[in-house]
């Protein structure tokens, strides 16, 4: 009873400390948004005189209209179709790479694999040229379909290797019987390891989610008539040569964020503990 | 019999082949095309003289890669990726591990601090660059005002060459700490509840559970962290380039801006296509023999 | 649901397989130009000319808006402009990729100096000499705007959007507070300084992580010192950058910096996100030195605070025996540059006269420009433009920017150097050898 009493005061000290300390880093966490949401509301001038970091004068709306008012919406869209499509298609790929690696043997796995590493090192800049003359040549230059390609292609080497190392860590066991019920390889992928690499996946469309929904260097190579633009270059009306319009810039940032946010509340709910489990008996 | 036995596990293994074959078809093809097509072309460019854009090339042979080796501007920025490379190993993998424990003991009930730890890493480069070159403004920033209160003088983070790294690197640690705790979220989730639940039924404190159970079946995801934190630190680039330009004088330039700059600002392609071979190799090697050494045996 | 789950995968795998197929075929090479009003430099039937500019934000992008309009209405030549905007920053990048895949757009705007030169001399800008000395744009603009859109004796461009000197902005209120006058010295300016500091207040709002914001003031001390003839002898390799009025200016900025002149910590304070404006708008600072294109900074952000903004030129030395009417700056700021011949030259060249209509012209200087043309000064109701386009016509020589006149590769060298000048971590002599070397090495490749 005394050693059941002590264990819990000493856990309510750690968790009281643990408390405080959470609470520290999400300050250090949410005070830049809160600082770029705040100077959304202020006008260029006010923002420059009384300081980034004060209160501003007066919830002014006014930005957030003039952003909607302007391209924002089609750059919205364009921006939601280049990342669903991407999105599944390379979740999907991955997976599909990374089951043979993770659970097959074979000889040509350690090679592939360290080929896949080897991807993930190559400086994305370098690889614009290339990419350019390749979509000039297939005719989509200038349309969001060009994005697709490369932002499945340079997330696919960081992807694979981060659901290969996921799915070596599912037991072997629950395949093993699940061999033994003649159940194939096909068919295990996706009766099995699929339904089970659930939070890898989830991490995945989170991490490259964001990526692709921030990406900027292949969408200002890639596209030229503001039709075609994605979000990121939403800032661009507000960005002159020698000045910017920075409450305006962080109005469409603030506007950016927010669905990310929301995705990233659906998708969170795949990495609580407990799916697994359930995905067994399932 | 015997015989019978060895073809079924010939069967066997002919199967798997075709099977990985058809699994990894979609994801070499891409290579293929988007990351090999390039590097290759990347190798070819770098033995040339070439502006970047003139129909005139001139073949150098190995000129660039002489060039590229007795450079020490290109060594400066790799020591400079190196740091950065060190730094976000031993600072972001710790703390989000931290977090994402804490998360994984107090379930569904921390869903707001997950959210807002979260944060960081969804905010654009242009923002994050913006706020933290306006907080650690030599006068009236964040940082100078809590010097201030302590009766320190102002203090100048980003134009002091030996500051200036360090003050970027924490930037970046603020921003990619939150990936390496959704990816340990994710791996608490490969530990089986009933895990778990047996550690509390036989008397585990929480603190004995992690340190004795979940620890050590979280060290692969650890190496793998690892891995991407050095592959990422090494081929680093957006937040850099904005907030410092690789200044002040060079003392935070990275390879990959040092690639940026001889390629598309300064008209030297065909050496800018060497200094991004050159990051090639030196990021595979890197990652490669770490992960050799990491996984040991096994992967061999 | 296991069915249907099986069945979204199929249907993925198939359009990962076409996707990828797609790309494989593109990459095998695709010889027919397939003209989908992309950058086409194909030269089929099509009379469309691709225009590429870095109007993105207002104004800039409703004085091109305008010309193109003015000239896809007019035109009897039967093409049309498409304007293709894109973000400053990103905008060299841009040209470049295009360029070196052999996709240069038919015109494009630009800065003139080293970038200019090195499209020119890869075969992306084509002489207008001819078309322009035809056209009574030849009369309209400034000798030194044309001169500035000129390389190895030859017009490539057509200069359209603004004249931009560097020169001194100050706080009238401010000087008349301290009892202060225009400077006619060099020793004056530094009088004013150390009034203002006296006065706990900045003299210089400069924000040095953007690097050509400093130069601004290294080269006003340096034509200063020693006229533009030791620069023009350094770039033509008979001089050397390490000549006594360069390491003068960058003495003069250290003993600046030394004296707190400039701003604490200001290589970290960052131009682009207005952290030098800033000091002017909080009135913690008394002066600064761009280029005038900041009247139209002022302007936008407040009109009220500009009224209170007045210019002078740099000043003169009084111990250098050099004419003090030379001027740093750029007549023109961009640049239209061609990339196509016969009609379709005529017909993009067209459309740059466009930008110097007389419409076009008074819709620039109603938002704060000031277009290259002679007699400007007439139509400006501004007095502080005027006084930079007095500077201008007075001038005897204007020497466009370092940072765009020089090779990139030396201009870096520049760039970074002075920075480091003015964090007193290299000498002037150091930051100067370096620079020196890169261009070394720039003429020693020319040469090959």
């Amino acid at each position: 009873m005394d050693q059941y009493k002590k264990n819990k005061q000493k856990s309510i000290i750690c968790w009281v400390i643990a408390f405080a300390l959470a609470i520290f880093y999400m300050l250090v966490s949410f005070m830049p948004f809160i600082f770029m949401v705040l100077n959304s509301f202020k006008e260029k001038f006010e923002m420059l005189t009384k300081g980034v970091f004060n209160l501003p004068d007066s919830l002014n709306f006014s930005n957030y209209t003039e952003v909607l008012t302007g391209g924002f919406g089609k750059y919205f869209m364009n921006s939601v179709i280049v990342l669903t499509i991407s999105l599944i298609l390379l979740l999907f790929i991955s997976a599909c790479a990374s089951y043979p690696l993770a659970r097959f043997k074979f000889k040509l796995a350690g090679p592939i694999y360290a080929g896949i590493v080897a991807c993930m090192s190559i400086p994305v800049h370098i690889t614009l040229i290339p990419v350019f003359k390749m979509s000039r040549a297939t005719g989509l230059y200038d349309s969001i379909w060009a994005l697709i390609g490369p932002y499945i292609a340079f997330a696919v080497p960081i992807s694979v290797f981060i659901l290969t190392s996921f799915m070596k860590g599912i037991p072997r066991e629950i395949e093993e019987s699940a061999e033994i019920d003649g159940c194939g390889k096909i068919q295990m992928f996706f009766s099995i390891i699929l339904p089970l690499a659930k939070p890898g996946l989830a991490t995945l469309a989170i991490y490259n989610g964001v990526n692709m929904w921030n990406e900027f260097s292949f969408a200002y190579t890639l596209t030229q008539s503001s039709e075609n633009r994605t979000l990121p270059l939403a800032i661009w009306e507000f960005q002159g040569q020698y000045s910017m319009n920075t409450p305006m810039i962080m109005a469409v940032l603030t506007l950016t964020l927010l669905p990310m946010i929301v995705m990233f509340i659906i998708f969170q709910d795949k990495l609580v503990k407990g799916m697994t489990a359930g995905a067994v008996k399932g | 019999m015997n015989g019978t036995e060895i073809s079924l596990e010939k069967l066997r293994q002919r199967d798997t082949r075709r099977v990985a074959a058809l699994f990894l078809a979609p994801v070499a093809i891409l290579m293929a095309v988007y990351i090999i097509y390039p590097i290759v072309d990347t190798f070819i460019t770098s033995t040339y003289q070439w502006n970047g854009i003139s129909a005139a090339k001139k073949f150098i042979g190995v000129n660039n890669w002489k060039t590229l080796i007795a450079d020490s501007s290109f060594w400066i920025a790799f020591r400079n990726n190196f740091v950065i490379m060190v730094l976000s190993i031993c600072i972001q993998i710790p703390i989000g591990l931290a977090l994402a424990t804490f998360l994984d003991f107090g379930g569904k009930r921390l869903t707001v601090f997950k959210v807002i730890w979260f944060i960081p890493l969804l905010m654009s480069s242009v923002a994050i660059g913006f706020l933290f070159t306006y907080a650690l403004a030599t006068n009236g920033g964040l940082v100078s005002t809590i010097s201030g209160w302590f009766g320190g003088g102002n203090v100048d983070l980003l134009g002091n060459p030996k500051t200036a790294l360090l003050t970027v690197i924490a930037v970046i640690c603020w921003q990619f700490t939150p990936f390496y705790m959704v990816y340990f979220m994710a791996a608490f989730t490969n530990i089986p509840y009933d895990v778990f639940e047996a550690a509390r039924i036989d008397g585990a404190t929480r603190g004995q559970y992690f340190w004795k159970i979940a620890f050590p079946l979280l060290v692969p995801s650890m190496k793998s962290a690892a891995i991407l934190s050095m592959v990422g630190s090494l081929k680093y680039f957006d937040l850099i380039y904005v907030m410092t330009g690789g200044g002040p004088g060079t003392s935070t330039e990275l390879m990959a801006t040092y690639m940026y700059k001889q390629s598309f600002s300064t008209f030297n392609m065909g050496y800018g296509s060497a200094v991004a071979g050159g990051m090639f190799i030196l990021i595979s090697m890197v990652s490669l023999i770490t992960m050799k050494i990491l996984n040991g045996k096994e992967e061999a | 649901m296991k069915k249907r789950f099986a069945r979204i995968m199929a249907l993925s795998m198939a359009a990962v397989m076409t996707a990828s197929l797609a790309a494989c075929g593109g990459g095998g090479g695709d010889s027919s130009g397939d003209g989908d009003g992309g950058s086409g430099s194909d030269s089929d039937g099509k009379k469309e000319i691709t225009y590429w500019n870095i109007g993105v934000e207002s104004p800039d992008k409703d004085v091109i808006t305008k010309a193109v309009e003015k000239f896809n209405s007019e035109t009897e030549s039967g093409y049309t402009v498409t304007s293709v905007p894109t973000q400053n920053d990103t905008y060299k990048e841009k040209l470049v990729v295009a360029m070196s895949s052999g996709e240069c757009p038919d015109m494009y705007s630009c800065w003139s100096g080293g970038p200019m030169y090195e499209y020119i001399d890869s075969g992306f800008g084509q002489p207008i000499d001819d078309l322009f000395n035809a056209s009574d744009i030849k009369d309209k603009l400034m000798g030194s705007a044309v001169g500035q859109a000129s390389y190895n004796g030859h017009i490539y461009a057509v200069p359209y959007q603004n004249v931009s000197m560097s020169g001194i902005f100050y706080n009238k209120e401010m000087f008349e507070k301290f009892k202060l006058k225009e400077p006619e010295t060099l020793a004056d300016l530094e009088a004013i300084c150390d009034t203002l500091k006296k006065n706990d207040i900045t003299p210089f709002a400069l924000a040095n992580s953007s690097k050509w914001t400093g130069s601004m003031y290294y080269m006003n001390l340096a034509a200063r010192y020693g006229g533009l003839e030791p620069f023009q002898k350094a770039v033509a390799g008979e001089g050397k950058f390490t000549d006594e009025c360069f390491i003068k200016a960058g003495e003069k900025i250290q003993e600046w910096v030394e004296a707190g002149y400039f701003p604490d910590g200001v290589n970290s304070l960052s131009e682009d996100d207005g952290q030098a404006k800033q000091l002017m708008y909080q009135e913690t600072a008394g002066m600064l030195l761009c280029g005038s294109w900041y009247t139209g900074t002022f302007a936008t952000d407040s009109a009220e605070f500009y009224e209170k903004i007045g210019w002078f030129p740099f000043p003169a030395i009084e111990e250098c025996d050099v004419d003090p009417s030379i001027m740093i700056g750029t007549v023109g700021d961009q640049f239209i540059v061609f990339n196509c011949e016969g009609e379709k030259l005529k017909a993009a060249f067209e459309c740059a006269e466009a930008h110097l209509s007389d419409e076009v012209i008074d819709f620039e200087v109603e938002n704060g420009k000031i277009p290259p043309i002679v007699g400007i000064e007439d139509k400006l109701t501004d007095s502080v433009t005027k006084e930079v386009v007095e500077a201008a016509n007075n001038a005897s020589e204007i020497q466009l920017w370092y940072d765009q006149y020089l090779p990139p590769a030396v201009a870096t060298a520049h760039l970074d150097g002075l920075q480091e000048v003015f964090g007193l971590t290299k000498t002037p002599q150091e930051a100067q050898e370096a620079m020196q070397k890169a261009m070394d090495d720039y003429l020693a490749n020319k040469a090959e």
